[in-house]
């Protein structure tokens, strides 16, 4: 037959971001790095020896969910960039299942809150008791103001709609 | 059966449509398509991509708090079969759909018509800053110009001839006054 029989690659080349996406070399969630640093942050900095990990499993970076061969290159690593890019992703609240019930219409939509995000404790702080600790950003009375008028003015279109039905 | 949601882009999932993912922490994410498949393994964030709800309602494009938004939900609460509520559900569901519907559409239409105003005020503007373009500043200059000149020749032809100026020395003219000149003979000299 005078077709070409030859399968068109639509995706030629990109081995390497496949093979980045599979199952298998899934890293952490932000939604289960905050739950980490909610919970177990104690535990996770302070974890016991493990000769599979690197370093032991005793430099572990909670909000990257990475660990590291020494206590130097922790340090460094909290100096980089890709630790505070990871840091502002963690201000804001991180998306969930029940957000995206929410966004279709099941419940009221909530926006995210911001929070103040920090660098963990060193070993020896959470040795004594010291926990990552997430502050929530105090709101701008701006917001508020904003919020409340929107409201009384749905109520009342809201009236004016039960007077129609 | 069941109507699911999408995690990524809240839209409605079928049965027989989509894939379900379950993290190894037991949570299932539910996808209605490869295209929000591929975003999740990606990482993506779905309040930064903007075809999905969730962007849409953060970004206040879409009505957000209503009282009709909290009748369909998830309230992990058994209720036994009745067939009175089941009947009273359904005409309700009806009704409740009904609403929301109108309310989201006139969310939406008072949302664009501030956007008509907006867009009213920046016409006019851009119409008062492009003037030139418009209608150039050269329009008319010629015309202009030929008036003005008209207008200076005729105040020319008004003005009268100058009179006649003489400059004297200042200390000459002094001295001469010294000497007790009256300004009759002044005049006599210079003539």
């Amino acid at each position: 037959m005078g077709m070409v029989q030859k399968r068109k690659k639509m995706h030629y080349g990109d081995t390497h971001l496949q093979r980045r996406w599979r199952v298998r070399n899934r890293r952490r969630d932000l939604d289960q790095i905050d739950e980490d640093m909610r919970t177990r942050s104690g535990e996770l900095i302070n974890q016991s020896v493990d000769l599979d990990k690197p370093g032991f499993a005793q430099f572990y970076c909670v909000h990257c969910a990475k660990y590291f061969i020494d206590d130097r290159s922790m340090q460094a690593h909290f100096r980089t960039k890709v630790h505070k890019r990871r840091l502002k992703a963690l201000e804001t609240e991180p998306y969930s299942i029940e957000e995206s019930e929410r966004a279709a219409g099941r419940g009221s939509f909530k926006q995210p809150k911001k929070r103040v995000i920090e660098t963990q404790p060193s070993k020896e702080e959470a040795k004594a008791g010291k926990r990552i600790k997430i502050e929530e950003k105090p709101e701008d009375s701006n917001d508020m103001e904003e919020d409340a008028p929107t409201t009384s003015a749905k109520k009342t279109r809201k009236r004016a709609k039960k007077a129609e039905t | 059966m069941r109507i699911d949601t999408c995690y990524f882009c809240s839209s409605k999932i079928y049965p027989g449509h989509g894939v379900h993912f379950v993290r190894n922490d037991c949570k299932i994410f539910k996808f209605c398509r490869g295209k929000c498949h591929k975003a999740f393994k990606k990482k993506k964030n779905p309040r930064k991509v903007a075809w999905t709800k969730a962007h849409r309602k953060a970004a206040g494009k879409e009505l957000t708090i209503d009282p009709s938004f909290e009748f369909e939900k998830r309230r992990n609460v058994p209720i036994k079969y009745n067939r009175d509520t089941w009947q009273k559900a359904i005409t309700a569901i009806k009704k409740v759909t009904e609403i929301k519907e109108r309310r989201e559409k006139h969310f939406v239409m008072e949302r664009l018509r501030k956007g008509r105003q907006v867009e009213i005020q920046m016409d006019v503007k851009d119409v008062q800053r492009n003037m030139s373009l418009i209608r150039s500043p050269a329009a008319g200059l010629r015309e202009r110009r030929a008036k003005e000149e008209a207008e200076e020749d005729a105040l020319m032809d008004e003005d009268l001839p100058e009179e006649k100026i003489t400059y004297v020395d200042a200390r000459e003219l002094e001295k001469r006054l010294e000497e007790g000149m009256t300004e009759a003979d002044l005049e006599m000299l210079e003539s």
